[in-house]
């Protein structure tokens, strides 16, 4: 028996009636009176120079209030391209009309006149000397170039030795890597453990791939929305659908250099982010624009096109990877080189590139990561960012590892696993960490040991990890007359974290979780919240509801104390009463009775403040095996069985905590099976859910959740971020299941029908 | 653009309205109407977050011209519950957590809806693919079929 009445159990989430009665307001159920609406004008271009913009047309149809371009910009920041595009779908203009059809109707209107430029969309062509160069003329050196030349540069400071001998000589050696000028690099990001050239020279075996990882989208549900309302005193409202209000609002500030107490965001009800809603430019900034042009509220809302060609999706990339190991199963060395297709930002996620280490002991360790631009709309995060992509590539070289020296994939990963105080490669020591409890769990429950496979059947088993982000928060608690407790705070629930706050106030305040209300803040009124990503919710604002709950539990007992005439000490909280510890008879007073008194006191009312913003986390292992059977002729896989565990801390809510092992897991399903941005010649290619497939509930069975309980020191009883583990390993498990499968590996995502059938004949069938 | 005398029942009640042609029955419902809880994830009939129940059909109502929707019978989600009490699907939802962020919530809810009026002894295998027009991107959809495994149960032993 738990020693809690109220964390670790499954509750109904607060929201429970206003999300299944239709209720709740999404962004795009705001409508304030007057509200104009807003349509973004896109390039229809991948690259090219813009000639012209002529709004002539569009501003004499009847309906159209305001058309802006970048010269309504008054900061100057770029919010619309002026001179030149770089992807299809780069906003150039905006138009707020009195009706939605109306403004799409201006929006077409409107006449660019381009000039068009060549196109690149490979990240491997974009790097090349041909391509051509998007954002900028700078060329970087490859891993081994960037170290002969740091050496030389280093011997040429040397001004007190003569090394010219030595400097000729490394001159030479770099002749020997021609191709190692990389372009369009828009950032990049190394690091190295031990020695990676003596690793590979010590292993028994040595295996090299390369994959390759689509860009995918988040497909949050609800697109991109938000209504702006910017009145005569310059005082700038907006509802928007994000994770982040406090960061949409400095965003807002900078770009368009409104002081922060001119803008309060209000956080919509959000239909799901997974990272991609966090962006400031995409629909916040145009909306303020407008409206603060028409003087009228204005809501700017994307289509699902729209989402597709100028989302924020996640990166594609290409990996090349190599792993040496003994014969009797000892991994010593990896050594991976990635390219990320960054798009038209720099860099998202290329840091990610380090998870290729996983969960083990690698003495040898290099990684080395380039960003790429290409004619692509930029990237952003998607749920882990980066790390299923980099752990699709280590985790499925571990298997034709294990392969190779004939081991248990399962066995093989457990034998290379870190434990507690194991160096992370590149890393600090490991702490208490459940990587092989959530491993092994996850075999039992699945039935590896004594798995069997039919024809054309195959399983396969990969772990993901991730630790949970942290950040500030604030929270307040107030006690009320009738018993009941009120928490306020500023943080974006999407997935049941105010259901989670409530639940840990509850604990402290020793009442039933139905006595507790929780009520979210705009940016104006509430404490300032990090945003809802990076698994941080339950770390941060459990920690911080926490704090704020144990505040007022000490004026509670100070209150109990004057009330009573009782020391402090003599007095428990319990079953929302405050107790005189073995009083013979039992005496006792009510948070309700006691709420009620402190109106009258010096001292006041029950508010209880928590504020919290920084703790160490702890990483978080997701362990998942999968049997899939395999059609031959039509290539199509059939998943039979698909089991997650994930070592979540401690679950608070074990319900939502299964939710996001099932919803994390089919992402990474989709990932590997069905989903990839595809771009043409010019642009985005597959904009819409005909040809960009997501999962529906016909093509899975059910997934099965296995919660995996090592505390973490600091999380709030114990709990870690749950949110973004799971769609770590997925894309491997799958990939592993079908090489089971079919004796072929598939090395580049999606393992779409026509790629196995494809693998099937290179392998003589 | 010239607009269209339109008649329609929604919830029980009578709209008679005044539409151009070009504006969906999604569109009257959410922007006319002010019935904002039938959701717009894709707006060609991909994602189902639309669903409505049309004279006892479920129909994604983003594929629907307004004035084609003349003298129907419209239920939405903001209809489904009567006299405060939920419907067994939405308490369903709620007690086995068949949604995370709920954008997709109304248009499951509906189209489980009509599968429960048409035939609640169906087999999981039957609802999954049943329900293969609504995408939810959250839940991954264990939750959800198991909402409406539930709520089928419930209708079948109170029928
Ligand atoms: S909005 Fe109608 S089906 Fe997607
Ligand atoms: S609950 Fe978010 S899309 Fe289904």
């Amino acid at each position: 028996m738990s020693e809690y009445t109220v964390v670790g159990q499954t509750v109904a989430r607060v929201d429970a009636v206003e999300k299944v009665t239709g209720a709740a307001q999404y962004g795009a159920d705001v409508h304030p009176a007057g509200m104009l609406y807003g349509k973004i004008v896109r390039s229809k271009q991948a690259h090219a120079n813009i000639l012209s913009i002529d709004t002539s047309e569009a501003e004499k149809l009847p309906g159209v209030r305001a058309i802006i371009t970048q010269d309504d910009v008054p900061s100057g920041r770029r919010v619309f391209a002026t001179d030149k595009v770089l992807y299809l779908g780069e906003p150039l203009a905006a138009v707020a009309a009195t009706d939605p059809d109306i403004a799409e109707e201006a929006a077409e209107l409107i006449k660019i006149e381009y000039e068009v430029l060549p196109v690149v969309q490979d990240v491997m062509e974009a790097i090349k000397a041909s391509a051509p160069r998007l954002q900028s003329d700078a060329a970087k050196d490859g891993p081994n170039r960037r170290e002969i030349s740091a050496q030389i540069r280093k011997l040429s400071r040397d001004k007190e030795n003569d090394h010219s001998d030595e400097i000729s000589k490394l001159e030479a050696a770099l002749e020997e890597y021609p191709d190692e000028v990389y372009y369009n690099i828009s950032a990049e990001s190394h690091s190295e453990a031990g020695d990676v050239e003596k690793g590979f020279a010590e292993s028994d075996v040595v295996v090299e791939d390369t994959y390759v990882i689509p860009r995918v989208h988040q497909t949050y549900m609800e697109p991109h929305v938000s209504v702006a309302s910017a009145d005569s005193s310059g005082k700038v409202t907006v509802w928007a659908s994000t994770q982040g209000p406090f960061a949409i609002r400095s965003g807002i500030a900078g770009t368009l250099g409104i002081p922060l107490t001119q803008i309060n965001v209000i956080g919509t009800t959000m239909g799901g982010g997974f990272g991609g809603r966090f962006g400031v430019i995409i629909t916040h900034v145009p909306a303020v624009l407008l409206s603060q042009k028409t003087g009228r509220p204005v809501r700017v809302q994307m289509t699902r096109e729209e989402e597709f060609i100028d989302g924020r999706p996640a990166p594609g990339c290409v990996i090349k990877i190599k792993t040496g190991a003994t014969n009797d199963g000892q991994i010593l060395a990896r050594e991976a080189l990635a390219f990320w297709d960054s798009g038209s930002v720099s860099g998202a996620s290329i840091g990610s590139t380090i998870r290729v280490r996983g969960v083990y002991k690698i003495p040898n360790l290099k990684v080395d990561a380039y960003g790429v631009h290409t004619n692509k709309s930029g990237t952003a995060a998607y749920r882990a960012p980066g790390a299923p992509q980099a752990i699709f590539a280590g985790e499925s070289q571990l298997d034709e590892i294990a392969d190779r020296i004939g081991m248990d994939p399962v066995k093989f990963r457990l034998m290379n696993m870190r434990e507690e105080g194991d160096p992370v490669p590149a890393g600090a020591n490991e702490p208490k960490v459940g990587y092989k409890e959530t491993l092994e769990a996850v075999a039992d429950a699945a039935g590896w040991w004594d798995r069997e496979a039919g024809e054309n059947q195959g399983w396969g088993v990969a772990v993901g990890d991730w630790t949970n982000g942290c950040g500030p928060g604030g929270v307040y608690v107030s006690v009320h007359e009738d018993g009941s407790a009120r928490i306020f705070h500023g943080s974006m629930d999407i997935t049941g974290t105010d259901t989670m706050i409530s639940q840990i106030t509850a604990e402290i305040l020793t009442i039933p979780y139905e006595s507790v209300t929780i009520r979210r803040g705009d940016t104006d009124s509430a404490p300032y919240s990090t945003g809802s990503g990076g698994s941080v919710v339950t770390f941060t604002m459990g920690n911080t509801a926490k704090l704020a709950a144990e505040d007022a539990h000490r004026r509670i007992l100070e209150l109990a104390s004057e009330r009573l005439n009782m020391n402090v000490d003599n007095l428990e909280l319990k079953d929302g009463a405050v107790h005189v510890i073995s009083a013979d008879p039992p005496k006792s007073i009510s948070l309700g009775e006691l709420a009620a008194y402190s109106l009258s006191t010096t001292g006041g009312p029950i508010v209880g403040k928590g504020s919290f913003a920084r703790q160490a986390s702890t990483p978080a292992l997701a362990a998942q095996i999968a049997k899939v059977e395999v059609d031959p002729d039509t290539g199509r896989t059939r998943v039979l069985k698909l089991v997650a565990s994930q070592d979540v801390g401690y679950a608070i809510n074990p319900m939502a905590v299964e939710g996001q092992i099932e919803g994390g897991t089919v992402q990474g399903y989709a990932w590997a099976m069905m989903e990839e941005m595809q771009y043409g010649e010019n642009g985005n290619i597959n904009p819409g859910f005909v040809d960009y497939r997501v999962p529906t509930s016909a093509d899975l069975p059910t997934v099965e959740s296995v919660i995996v309980e090592v505390p973490a020191p600091n999380g709030p009883y114990g709990a870690k971020g749950v949110g973004e583990p799971p769609i770590t390993p997925t894309l491997a498990t799958m990939a592993n299941a079908v090489k089971d499968a079919i004796g072929v590996r598939i090395t580049e995502l999606p393992i779409k029908p026509e790629k196995v059938v494809e693998a099937l004949k290179s392998n003589g069938h | 653009m010239a607009k269209h005398p339109v008649s329609l029942t929604v919830n029980g009640d009578e709209h008679d309205l005044l539409i151009e042609p070009r504006k969906t029955l999604l569109a009257i419902l959410r922007d006319t109407i002010g019935l904002t809880g039938t959701k717009e994830g894709c707006s060609t009939g991909d994602c189902g977050a639309c669903t409505v129940i049309v004279d006892g059909k479920a129909v994604t109502s983003c594929m629907v011209l307004g004035v084609t929707a003349s003298g129907k019978e419209i239920m939405t989600i903001e209809g489904l519950a009567s006299d405060g009490e939920l419907h067994p699907v939405q308490q369903a939802f709620i007690n086995t957590g068949g949604y995370q962020c709920g954008f997709c919530t109304p248009g499951f809810i509906m189209a489980s809806k009509v599968l429960l009026d048409e035939n609640p002894d169906r087999t999981e295998e039957e609802f999954r693919h049943a329900l293969g027009g609504n995408i939810c991107r959250c839940t991954g959809y264990t939750k959800i079929l198991e909402a409406v495994l539930k709520a089928a149960e419930e209708v079948r032993t109170t029928a």
